[in-house]
């Protein structure tokens, strides 16, 4: 039986009123690609920051490679992606990258940025890159420490289709070696090219599987017809 | 002009106003502060400097006596031109005057001497003197106004003190304080602001190595400057200093110290930069009124002192006095005190910030 890099159980959360988790339940494989798909405010984020501790969750039981989270050492080997591209903008590409390799205790910064196509621009600084560049530097950075596990919260926004293609690409090669990424977002073809998918709502994992199992679930052809099938089961 | 357009900036600002108490109380309670200890500093009694009187008798004694009915002073009577002078030294005494019995050839010398580092007593001590002079000369002189020949002496400084020599020194490290706490509060603020906070706190670092790692790249910079602002004072202003420059530069850099850890403290309370801007005024200006620079600790009301001596530049004030003006070292006990009160609060502030940041974002 493959291990699994993260296993949530009943994981609660909620800011106020509102509970963000709702008792999550998600089993992800080690090595394989993870989709958590769902509409803005289904708790993505907040799932993802419990992973890492930004969040301290109010009940279940959240296991990070092998280890009850939270639990600082094993930081060290996850790769965490904020939303928006959280980066030094005076520093130059290659000097954000060599911090943030530091910071976990070295990394190969120049395979980081020609991973996402910047080792060109490495000298450029970050201020005066591209929204879709900014982007693909704070990917750089998240990979730089060669982590094994990739917490990726919409990574692919303001990125265009073509390199878009090519990141998933060099993602899936990572996946084959061994690397376990769990990857929010809220555009379906992106989600399509997980090996999983989880799809949330309402701090609620409301249904999981490929994507063949689940269309034939839902008895549609698209995956947005599914979603939408899923959804609205549950009301 | 559109009327409509125009009012709809208006309202959408105060409505903003509506949503941010923390601006709104700065905005209001602020001001009431500041001019409120403005008021309690500057609306008290002047102080009364402690002088000592060394009369010969005759119109000396006369003068003396009216000295006494001074109010702007507080008189001592002493019998000896070498007791006023140990208490001087002592600090029992802000000045002393030695009063003669009668004139020579029409002149009548009297000696004056300060203590020399306060510009208040400087003023005081020949103003009370020439008011007395006048009533107790027609009390109890020789009919014929004998002319006055005042010679005035300083124990610390020489007469050619200016203000800046007063002020300048306790200045340096308002400037170093006040510049090193904006630019370290603002640029932490940054670090949570564009995210790279959060990126931190999901890695391996510890909170403590957050905090330090701020604190001693800050401190590279403050002490820099602090250099700079101290050659700039004493090269190029000319600033009076009898003390050793390396311990005034040790007490400056430990002010900065100081304020790099308490900007980094501050500003885990503040969300947006916009915040931690808002925070200066109320660290900031109430320092400069409270920690002697401007107006004696001692003239303070009494609870008033107790919040001054609750503040790091009250204590870095005192020391850079005691070393630039009366020549204090390492040896002197009150700079001691002012040391070790420096390093204690940078050590109390700079744990605080740590346990203070917090790790989770929500």
């Amino acid at each position: 039986m493959t291990p699994m890099a993260i296993e949530a159980n009943g994981v609660r959360k909620r800011f106020g009123d509102v509970a963000a988790l709702d008792g999550v339940h998600l089993a992800v494989p080690a090595g394989s690609v993870y989709a958590l798909l769902g509409p803005n405010g289904a708790g993505k984020t907040t799932l993802i920051r419990a992973l890492v501790g930004l969040v301290r969750t109010d009940g279940g039981e959240l296991h990070v490679l092998g280890q009850r989270m939270p639990q600082r050492e094993v930081l060290g080997r996850i790769g965490y992606m904020t939303q928006a591209a959280a980066l030094y903008p005076d520093l130059t590409a290659e000097e954000n990258a060599r911090f943030f390799a530091r910071v976990h205790g070295g990394g190969d910064v120049e395979w980081a940025l020609r991973f996402v196509d910047l080792w060109e621009r490495r000298r450029s600084v970050t201020a005066t890159l591209s929204g879709g560049m900014r982007t693909r530097l704070s990917l750089a950075c998240t990979l730089v420490h060669r982590p094994s596990l990739l917490l990726l919260d919409e990574p692919t926004v303001g990125v265009d289709p073509q390199l878009r293609a090519q990141l998933w690409d060099g993602l899936r090669e990572m996946a084959a070696d061994g690397v376990t990424i769990l990857v929010s977002s809220h555009v379906m073809d992106e989600a399509e090219r997980a090996d999983r998918l989880g799809l949330i709502r309402g701090g609620r994992l409301l249904a999981e599987g490929t994507v063949p199992e689940l269309l034939a679930r839902a008895g549609v052809d698209r995956l947005e017809d599914a979603f939408l099938a899923l959804t609205e089961a549950d009301r | 002009m559109n009327l409509r357009r125009t009012l709809a900036i208006t309202v959408r600002l105060l409505a903003q106003f509506r949503h941010d108490h923390r601006t709104l109380a700065i905005l209001f309670v602020t001001p009431l502060i500041v001019f409120g200890l403005f008021a309690l500093l500057f609306r008290t009694d002047a102080t009364e400097p402690r002088v000592g009187v060394v009369s010969e008798g005759g119109i000396g004694e006369a003068i003396s006596e009216s000295l006494g009915d001074s109010d702007r002073i507080e008189l001592v009577e002493l019998g000896a031109a070498s007791e006023a002078d140990a208490l001087l030294r002592e600090g029992e005494l802000d000045a002393y005057l030695l009063l003669p019995a009668a004139p020579s050839d029409g002149v009548l010398p009297i000696e004056i001497v300060l203590e020399g580092t306060d510009q208040q007593v400087r003023g005081i001590v020949p103003a009370a003197l020439q008011e007395s002079v006048a009533g107790g000369m027609r009390a109890g002189g020789p009919p014929g106004v004998p002319e006055l020949e005042v010679e005035v002496r300083s124990l610390f400084g020489d007469e050619d003190l200016d203000t800046l020599d007063l002020f300048g020194g306790p200045f340096i490290g308002l400037i170093v304080f006040f510049l090193v706490y904006v630019v370290t509060s603002v640029s932490f603020l940054r670090e949570r602001s564009q995210g790279t906070l959060e990126r931190l706190m999901a890695s391996p670092l510890r909170r403590a190595e957050v905090v330090v790692g701020y604190m001693l790249g800050f401190l590279v910079v403050a002490v820099v400057q602090a250099v700079e602002v101290l050659a700039f004072g004493l090269l190029v202003l000319d600033l009076y200093n009898v003390g050793s420059v390396l311990l005034v530069f040790a007490i400056e850099a430990l002010l900065a110290l100081a304020a790099v850890n308490l900007g980094i403290f501050l500003s885990t309370f503040a969300r947006t930069e916009f915040q931690a801007v808002q925070f200066i005024p109320l660290v900031i200006v109430p320092q400069i009124l409270l920690s002697g620079l401007i107006v004696p600790v001692e003239s303070e009301p009494e609870w008033l002192q107790v919040v001054s001596n609750a503040l790091p530049l009250t204590y870095a004030v005192e020391a850079l006095r005691e070393v630039m003006l009366r020549g204090a070292d390492l040896a002197t006990t009150s700079v001691q005190v002012d040391l070790a009160v420096l390093v204690g609060f940078c050590i109390v502030v700079i744990l605080a910030a740590a346990m203070t940041l917090r790790r989770e974002v929500a």
